[in-house]
């Protein structure tokens, strides 16, 4: 038996924690509901008037109503994960310092490490090019959002949802592209999900942070004072 | 020169017929059946407006397009509603006598006649693609644009390019927009677009000495608010899962929604779902053929257009967004097994070390 003294840091707020699991649940409704609309792979309602097809089939329309119920959710949360930012220090981790030299130092660290080129690495609360990578996928969130409610909104072409995001259709270049820009971002998401789960599993596995329980409980375990430990208060 | 009323009667238009029409281009329009009598006292005190239509690289699609308006009939609104003082390919046999009416009608209505654009002009070796008269379509076009009140831009071409303009534009064609940058526009796109729209824009513009309201893009509001597939009569079917898959299958015989063989409806804004064409009688989605987004920018660049995405050139497969993103999730996913495997291997020795 080997005994490790650690220190436990508590990272995660209960607000966040709890964003997080609805953020997934509505990510993953989104994308499954998502890949159905762009290609609808079965005809649900054959056989019945199209008028009373509703009725007993799975039909585009209902899924549709399922994907625009969970973009509702998408984005009240990602408005609620911003807001709780503003209120404490240890949410904001997903900022990327980029004006600073020592960020962009961390960051090639990093990415020497994963490389298998730099066998050590200093210890972080959340490392640089993590950030990196949280913050593009914050992005691609806000710019998935605003994209889905562009879409949506303009069936109304005077309602709110149209004044709010119907701007982005001549920025994009027509509304074609913006259902080009949704595809591709879906993907980005996808891919960060992958990147994502698989960094967790390896900091808990090897680095035996407790990454995956830190989700639930809030605290993360360090063998040493992390570099950026004053960004947690 | 003379009212519309005036010219009604001249053709021994009868009270009763005139206040007729009034009501018909006033729903054309788009407007409010509460405007009527604001549109018979416009028809009862404007004079007709002059109008130069002038012809860029293009197909002539527009003007064929228009002379098949129905309400009000082109014949119309070309001999009673407007004064056209120059039309380029109507009047080819007319030779340089044309030309130096067009002068003329630039000098003597400066800033109150209308120019309407039809087709676009190419910048390329100094606009040489598009000769009128000797002159490059490029100056022709600003000479013209200098003195007129508003500008249509007709068509694609003049609003957004189109085919002309489409990869890798050899003539580098440029809508309008891009060479007149102080005069009001107003684009009705389309390849062509709708005649009762065409005629619709133009009575608006001559009744009520105004601009109609326009989108951020600007084109007229009340014609291209809305998505096709929002107005389209086959929107039940798509609401309901039922989908052609092939155009020779059932689904297609019995009429059901083209958006898996790549209809462009959800994209495109225009009025084919509700004006329709030839007088309403029907349109490419009714005739069974999805709609290809003639009146979007770049429909020609965002092909194939019977399939719902763009392809993206990867060698020797066919790929869109949606394939190359599940080939990357799936690359990634394995990539990180691996780099899994690895960083635990490499992390042992120092562990127990």
């Amino acid at each position: 038996m080997r005994e490790e003294v650690v220190k436990r840091l508590y990272i995660f707020s209960p607000s966040l924690r709890i964003w997080h699991w609805v953020n997934f649940l509505s990510i993953t409704v989104l994308f499954l509901t998502g890949l159905y609309i762009g290609s609808p792979f079965f005809i649900g309602s054959s056989g019945y008037e199209a008028t009373y097809a509703y009725a007993h089939n799975l039909t585009m329309d209902f899924i549709r109503f399922i994907h625009f119920s969970a973009g509702y959710v998408l984005f009240f949360s990602f408005l609620f994960r911003l807001y709780i930012a503003f209120f404490r220090k240890g949410d904001r981790l997903f900022i990327p310092a980029v004006w600073k030299s020592d960020f962009w130092k961390g960051v090639l660290e990093m990415v020497l490490h994963y490389i298998f080129i730099k066998p050590w690495h200093r210890t972080y609360i959340r490392n640089p090019l993590a950030r990196l990578a949280y913050f593009i996928f914050y992005m691609a969130l806000a710019l998935m959002i605003a994209t889905g409610f562009a879409m949506y909104g303009l069936s109304k072409p005077d309602g709110f949802w149209a004044k709010l995001f119907g701007w982005l259709v001549p920025l994009l270049g027509g509304e074609f592209m913006v259902h080009m820009w949704h595809h591709w971002l879906a993907w980005l998401i996808v891919l960060f999900v992958i990147v994502h789960v698989y960094m967790v599993i390896r900091y808990d596995v090897i680095e035996k942070e407790g990454e995956v329980s830190s989700m639930f409980n809030g605290m993360k375990n360090f063998k040493e004072t992390p570099v950026d430990a004053e960004e947690l208060s | 020169m003379e009212t519309f009323w005036e010219a009604f009667r001249r053709h021994g238009v009868s009270r009763r017929d005139f206040l007729k029409f009034a009501t018909a281009i006033t729903g054309i329009m788009g407007l409010s059946p509460s405007m009527v009598p604001q549109v018979v006292k416009a028809l009862e005190t404007k004079p007709r407006v002059p109008v130069l239509w002038i012809h860029g690289l293009e197909c002539t699609c527009c003007s064929e397009s228009f002379i098949r308006s129905a309400t009000p009939l082109a014949s119309d609104v070309l001999l009673t509603m407007i004064s056209l003082e120059y039309d380029d390919t109507l009047s080819a046999a007319a030779g340089e006598d044309l030309e130096k009416h067009r002068k003329e009608i630039i000098k003597k209505y400066w800033g109150n006649y209308i120019l309407a654009v039809e087709g676009n002009p190419p910048l390329g070796e100094d606009g040489m693609y598009c000769i009128i008269n000797g002159e490059s379509f490029l100056k022709h076009l600003k000479e013209s644009a200098e003195g007129a009140k508003a500008i249509i831009a007709w068509g694609s071409c003049a609003s957004w390019g189109c085919v002309q303009a489409a990869k890798p534009n050899p003539t580098t064609a440029v809508p309008i927009d891009k060479v007149i940058k102080d005069k009001p526009i107003i684009k009705v796109p389309g390849c062509p677009p709708i005649a009762e729209v065409m005629t619709g824009v133009i009575m608006h513009l001559v009744l009520f000495d105004s601009i109609p309201p326009l989108d951020a893009q600007g084109r007229p509001k009340q014609f291209y608010g809305n998505r096709i597939h929002d107005t389209c009569y086959r929107r039940a079917f798509f609401n309901a899962g039922q989908f052609v898959e092939r155009f020779d299958d059932e689904g297609a015989k019995k009429g059901w929604c083209l958006y898996k063989v790549g209809c462009r409806g959800p994209t495109t804004y225009n009025s084919c779902g509700n004006i329709r064409w030839y007088n309403g009688l029907s349109y490419p989605i009714q005739a069974g053929h999805g709609c290809i987004g003639c009146s979007e920018e770049n429909f020609w660049d965002r092909g194939p257009f019977y399939q719902r995405l763009t392809t993206i050139p990867v060698p020797n497969v066919e790929a869109n967004a949606d394939k190359v993103g599940m080939a990357v999730a799936a690359a990634a996913a394995a990539g990180a097994i691996a780099h899994g495997v690895i960083s635990k291997l490499r992390s042992k020795p120092s562990k127990e070390g």
